[in-house]
């Protein structure tokens, strides 16, 4: 079947060329190009998915361990270049500036610490989810069941702001009401998760891959080139743009040149676009280096991250899929910004009114008067990375729903057959609980994705990090330090789901800030390892027969 | 790493056997490069940066006093006048300060305007104010008249250069119910505003251009990720070495 496929994706093809709508409007018709574009692109994905979809558990779980480097390299990039990536990074640095580049210097510079510090031993470990590493490692069903429940816990906040994305880019195409745009859209990816699998999934993240950057890259050059700037390396050619936002924009120097509702490529000075943590922008220098340091850890504790190590053949091939994955997000993080910049001076004008930051990108193409086929395009762009990043979760959610709760601890003789229908229903039950959470719009989808890496950080990464190079660390200690960690972070979820309902709680504003939603992991992961360092010293030592594991299958 | 066959334990900071001192090694020397690269500037950043305004936020200090003893010259009005635009410019400000601002600009257009401007201006303020409200497209040809029109005026009582982009806004900020009166709480809140706004965290580092970028601006948002994959490879390439080496095969 195959071999059909790319004839089948030729067919496809040419819809996109008589896709081009010739709207002007930014947002609230039906857009009949990008609709046909997402459309297509979406029925590509089942395609593949169906074609390489989960024959058997081993199979859904970890697609066989029939990866390439390169390739997992490619699906660890399209699995992480979620909405967050795609859509949010460029709305943060579009209203905050400056303060954005945390996310992208904490979203990348984590990878270094999983590598150096977890990728190679997570492999040798030979578990298939982050659950079962951890009830093997500390010996305790009971803390199998919590890292299943947490695994679960952090997909479902992941996924709360990829259904946000979805949502938005739902919105823009069908002009329809964004509560119906985030239910159709959650609707179609949990259908295709549960077509394909996570071998479907992982075959589709590689084509989702292609998909995401050709269309996040194709108006860069067109913006960069439209606007008198250094256009054959857009990445670079944009530090002019940076520059112009902070010394200003005269009017006579770009006489000739007009955002596409006819207003004059012009603003006035804002240094605060890139000046470091500026009043302007409401956030401080703590909350940079606290951002960048708790998506830092975030990245190397997230399970469905740690699981993509699963998939590959050797520990080798592991840690070159995480310099491949690194090298293709950052493709993606270093063209982000240009999105940014450009929607900052193209939006400028007052006429242009405010803006949903979460749709910058689509926005800035428009205004930009980017052809309305390649906008159609970066949308349908947004929503694969939306879905590729949720597949990825749901699978990793369900996966720990179905292995790590169901078969291992409450009916360890499920046939193959009863272990697929749970995690098929576990994953609807996921989607179900996002699409409710995204429903509230609580805040900007980066934002809502960091809180997933505070919790990770705060729980999966002390354990991990422990788990592999401290052989005393134990199952004392282990619940020593989640209880530490859960600790901060229901402090911290709590001040700031009271806030979002409007209840204020004592001390609001000395634990917002301190304790902020998307960086309590700042302190919530150190007392965490501290308290399982603590209480390990103060019990007995790890079993022999782990210990022995770990030197000889783990460190040797 | 293991000490003898009854035994086992694994330690990052004490390692036991040769193999494992070099990884641990080789792990502390990339996780320090990392942390200095990363954590390290932004503090060096934050230890030389200071407070430095802007243009508008130097000439507003000259003229604010004055402003508030209701003594400025026209000069002084309508730098007073620019200094507010530009912040209004900025695109993300808070709707209290936008008002105030509002207020600040229609205000002093009003008291910089002779009489016969004054009812031309009050008239085309509140000829763009209905326009706004009633047309459904922005091409509108009389709404562009009635801006265009408006700014004109406005611009001129200001002294706006053509090329000013500030021109582009002043329309949107007259208010014809805010022009008779600089209300007291507006008044109260400019200082705040103009120190926010038009005060930025500046050093060499970000002053200093490379590529076009600022350099502190290009040093996050490119170099770093440069950085971070060239450690990733140089961490694999070593130990891809070092295992053909040992002759371990994983």
């Amino acid at each position: 079947m195959k071999k059909f496929l790319l004839p089948i994706i030729l067919l496809l093809t040419p819809s996109l060329l008589f896709a081009a709508g010739a709207s002007t409007q930014l947002e609230g018709n039906f857009q009949v190009g990008p609709a046909i574009i997402l459309i297509t692109i979406l029925c590509v994905f089942v395609l593949v998915g169906v074609v390489f979809r989960a024959k058997d558990t081993a199979d859904f779980y970890a697609a066989g361990r029939s990866i390439s480097r390169v390739g997992s390299g490619m699906a660890i990039a399209s699995n992480w270049m979620s909405a967050a990536s795609f859509l949010g990074m460029a709305a943060l640095m579009y209203g905050t500036g400056y303060h954005g580049l945390a996310y992208v210097v904490g979203w990348t510079g984590g990878y270094v610490l999983l590598l150096i510090l977890m990728a190679g031993q997570i492999r040798k470990y030979g578990k298939y989810t982050a659950a079962d590493f951890i009830g093997d490692r500390y010996y305790s069903q009971g803390l199998r069941a919590v890292g299943a429940v947490i695994t679960i816990l952090i997909s479902i906040s992941y996924c709360v702001g990829q259904f946000g994305g979805i949502g938005l880019m739902f919105k823009w195409i069908l002009g329809i009401d964004y509560a119906i745009a985030v239910i159709i859209g959650g609707s179609v990816v949990l259908v295709y998760t549960l077509i394909s699998g996570m071998l479907g999934v992982t075959k589709n993240m590689q084509i989702q891959y292609v998909i995401i950057i050709v269309s996040f890259l194709i108006p860069l050059f067109i913006l960069t080139f439209k606007f008198d700037y250094f256009w054959l390396l857009p990445q670079i050619g944009y530090g002019s743009v940076v520059s112009d936002i902070v010394s200003g924009v005269p009017i006579t120097e770009t006489a000739q040149m007009f955002n596409a509702l006819g207003h004059e490529y012009a603003m006035v000075p804002s240094p605060e676009f890139a000046m470091p943590w500026d009043t302007a922008s409401g956030q401080s220098f703590f909350q940079w280096i606290a951002i960048a340091f708790s998506l830092m850890i975030g990245t190397a504790g997230l399970p469905h991250v740690i699981q993509r190590f699963y998939v590959v053949p050797k520990a080798r091939d592991a840690r070159w899929s995480v310099v491949w994955g690194l090298f293709f997000i950052s493709i993606l993080y270093w063209s982000a910004p240009v999105y940014a910049a450009f929607g900052k001076i193209l939006s400028a004008n007052p006429e242009v009114g405010k803006l949903a930051k979460d749709a910058i990108v689509v926005y800035t193409a428009q205004l930009g008067n980017v052809n309305p086929l390649i906008v159609g395009l970066l949308a349908a762009g947004g929503v694969s990375a939306a879905f590729s990043t949720v597949s990825g979760l749901l699978v990793a959610g369900s996966s720990a729903f179905a292995h790590d709760l169901y078969v291992k601890i409450i009916n360890p003789k499920a046939s193959p057959k009863m272990q697929l229908l749970m995690a098929r229903l576990g994953t609807i039950l996921m989607a179900v609980i996002v699409t409710l959470l995204a429903l509230k719009n609580w805040a900007l989808i980066a934002q809502l994705v960091a809180v997933a890496f505070s919790l990770a950080g705060v729980t999966i990464f002390p354990l991990f990090l422990l788990g592999i190079w401290w052989s005393r660390s134990n199952k004392q200690g282990a619940i020593a330090g989640l209880i530490a960690g859960l600790s901060v972070a229901a402090i911290s979820l709590t001040y700031f789901i009271a806030g979002k309902e409007g209840v204020t709680l004592p001390y609001h504003e000395f634990v917002n800030y301190w304790l902020g939603a998307w960086y309590f992991a700042w302190i919530g992961a150190p007392l965490a390892i501290l308290a399982n360092i603590i209480v390990s010293k103060l019990t007995p030592e790890t079993p022999l027969e782990i210990r022995k594991f770990l030197v000889l299958n783990v460190h040797s | 790493m293991e000490s003898n066959q009854n035994d086992y334990h694994i330690s990052f900071f004490k390692p036991t056997t040769a193999q494992a001192k070099w990884n641990r090694n080789l792990a502390i020397k990339l996780i320090l490069i990392w942390a200095v690269a990363v954590f390290g500037f932004h503090f060096l950043l934050r230890a030389i940066e200071k407070p430095t305004p802007e243009e508008s936020y130097v000439k507003y200090e000259m003229v604010w006093e004055n402003i508030l003893a209701e003594s400025a010259s026209v000069e002084e009005m309508q730098i007073f006048a620019h200094s507010s635009l530009s912040v209004i410019g900025k695109v993300f400000i808070k709707p209290e300060y936008k008002t105030a601002l509002n207020n600040a600009v229609s205000w002093t257009t009003f008291q910089l305007a002779d009489s016969s401007q004054k009812e031309l201006l009050i008239d085309k303020t509140k000829e763009f104010e209905k326009l706004k409200e009633e047309v459904t497209s922005i091409s509108d040809p009389e709404y562009i008249n009635a801006k265009n029109s408006l700014s004109q005026v406005a611009s001129s009582i200001l002294g706006l250069q053509n090329s000013d982009p500030r021109i582009l806004i002043v329309s949107f900020s007259l208010i014809s119910t805010e022009m008779e009166l600089f209300k007291a709480e507006n008044k109260d809140m400019i200082p705040t505003i103009m120190s926010t706004y038009l005060i930025h965290n500046q050093s060499f580092l970000t002053d200093f251009k490379f590529l076009g970028f600022p350099f502190h601006y290009f040093y996050s948002a490119i170099f770093l990720l440069v950085l971070f994959v060239f450690l990733c490879w140089l961490y694999c390439y070593r130990v891809d070495k070092m295992n053909v080496k040992l002759d371990i095969d994983e």
